[in-house]
């Protein structure tokens, strides 16, 4: 189980939703949940790491605006407007510190989930 | 400060910026760059590498590597708000067209800071201002210079201004009732629109304004600029009920307007067409297409392994072969034709009135031309060989998307049959 969870390509919205916030700090990957505004609501430790971003600024404002405007465009901010059900893992460039970084993001979302999620594995 | 150190607002600030900010060296190998300019470079990257500027943009903006290189001085701005339009390709919508501004600096040898902004809006409102600005232009400089007349929907002259005589010779009483298009004689083989023409599209954008050769009443040639204006004279009937027509004798086509044409239409490296222009001529000839049912074609061509010429001699090498190429294709056109230049090494021509099969004879001429380019190297002779894709806006059911899908799908069919060659279907081979 533990497994699962830690695992990138297999962890799912139920295991995040769970989770409480020292576990999604633990993971190996940055975690991102947001609202169907965009507005982040988790936002976990690797993640704030890699950014360099403290998690309390983080928290509360529209993620694709204010965070992660790369991501606002068709190939990723587009798909969580277009598809309710998504599950996608895409290989992308995050600018990190300003620097240009190539990571994978896993795209998750479900209509009956509160939080959507990106997954960012560096 | 809350807890939150500098250095953590600093990146918030950088994080946040709705302007792209890149620093990247003179080749383009991006150092910094924050998730705005990702926001806009990613997708323009499509498969080729984000992490380098002048990749990225090859395909919307391949001026922008010889602009920085042809800088001279040491640090300074090499370009500011160079735009650069996305509006061509399969995600090409009827909205507006995407249009980024690009400013460039030379901080050091080495060293370019990059800004990158959507100027999409901005780009609407000037062309709105310069609609009226036209217009206004021909009334402020005084009617001397100008010939005004007014026209019926139909073409029919109901009043001509003394100008009119001046400038064309024929009495402006005398040509009151006929039909202006009946008067005025434009260069047929020309690029310029008929008078028809320019009447239908004013009709439908509100204005249109063009130059061309045109005859006076002696047989007399001048170059004159012709604006064609919509009047509405009816608030709810949006329909044009005539038209105002601004003919001015503009002595030599070397002026300062042909100049800027040139800037606004022209890629700066070959002087053949720009993405931009082409877009638009394809849109207007589309129109035509609509309406007189004449034939259109496209053509377009990818010069073989180029890649292996700019790796192996370097990119002034290759800006040669460039040139070269859009000269003997350019030479080659029919009236009316346009060849642009798409991409790092693919162009397009545009042929109104011309079918498949002349479609097809025109590209295998481009081919042969293209084989016969040789640039003197050390090591010999180097030549470059091209591979073509042919359509016509009637198979692709008068979609432009389509018609530019189908010319690259068949371009790519010829560069796996082997390079060097124009596709051809097999009713075409046999």
């Amino acid at each position: 189980m533990l497994n699962t969870q830690a695992n990138f390509d297999a962890i799912s919205v139920d295991d995040l939703e769970s989770m409480g916030g020292d576990a999604r700090d633990a993971l190996p990957f940055g975690v991102v949940g947001f609202g169907a505004d965009t507005v982040v609501q988790t936002y976990n430790a690797t993640e704030a790491r890699m950014s360099g971003l403290d998690p309390a600024t983080v928290i509360g404002v529209p993620f694709f605006d204010a965070v992660a405007q790369c991501m606002n465009n068709f190939m990723v901010a587009q798909r969580f407007d277009d598809e309710p059900v998504l599950d996608a893992i895409v290989p992308y460039v995050l600018t990190l510190r300003m620097r240009p970084t190539k990571v994978r993001l896993r795209l998750l979302a479900r209509p009956d989930a509160p939080r959507r999620y990106i997954l960012i594995e560096r | 400060m809350n807890g939150t150190s500098s250095e953590e607002q600093l990146l918030e600030f950088l994080y946040a910026c709705p302007v792209g900010l890149i620093e990247c060296d003179r080749a383009g190998e991006i150092a910094m760059m924050n998730p705005h300019a990702m926001q806009h470079l990613l997708p323009l990257a499509g498969p080729r590498d984000s992490s380098n500027l002048f990749k990225a943009l090859e395909e919307h903006a391949p001026e922008l590597r010889s602009i920085v290189a042809d800088y001279g001085p040491a640090t300074g701005k090499i370009c500011d708000g160079h735009r650069i339009f996305v509006d061509l390709g399969p995600g090409r919508r009827a909205q507006a067209p995407k249009v980024l501004g690009c400013t460039v600096m030379k901080l050091g040898v080495d060293r370019l800071m990059v800004t990158l902004a959507d100027i999409s809006e901005q780009v609407v409102q000037e062309e709105r201002l310069r609609q009226a600005d036209s217009w206004f232009a021909t009334l402020v400089d005084g009617t001397n210079e100008y010939a005004a007349l007014t026209i019926t929907a139909d073409g029919l002259i109901t009043s001509a201004n003394a100008c009119f005589t001046r400038q064309t010779g024929y009495d402006c009483a005398a040509v009151t009732g006929r039909n202006l298009a009946d008067v005025l004689d434009t260069d047929p083989a020309g690029a310029a629109l008929r008078l028809s023409e320019q009447v239908k599209i004013a009709g439908r954008d509100g204005w249109h304004l063009q130059e061309g050769w045109q005859r006076r009443a002696d047989g007399g040639r001048y170059w004159c600029q012709r604006l064609v204006v919509a009047r509405s004279d009816h608030a709810d009937d949006p329909r044009p009920s005539g038209f105002s027509v601004i003919l001015r004798d503009v002595p030599g086509r070397e002026g300062a307007a042909e100049d800027m044409r040139r800037l606004l239409t022209c890629d700066h490296l070959t002087g053949a067409s720009n993405r931009r222009h082409f877009s638009q001529i394809m849109e207007r000839e589309q129109t035509h297409w609509r309406e007189v049912r004449q034939p259109l074609s496209l053509i377009l061509l990818d010069l073989d392994h180029f890649k292996t010429v700019n790796d192996t001699h370097g990119h002034p090498v290759g800006d040669i072969l460039l040139r070269r190429v859009a000269e003997v294709c350019t030479m080659l056109l029919p009236p009316r034709g346009v060849f642009a230049r798409l991409g790092g090494e693919e162009f397009g021509a545009l042929l109104p009135r011309r079918d498949n099969d002349q479609a097809i004879g025109l590209a295998e001429a481009m081919r042969t031309a293209i084989g016969a380019i040789e640039v003197d190297m050390p090591r010999g002779p180097l030549t470059v060989s091209a591979s073509l894709g042919c359509a016509t806006l009637d198979e692709a059911g008068g979609s432009i998307d389509a018609l530019i899908a189908l010319a690259d799908e068949r371009l790519y069919a010829a560069k796996r049959a082997g390079r060097n060659r124009v596709y051809r279907s097999d009713a075409h081979a046999a």
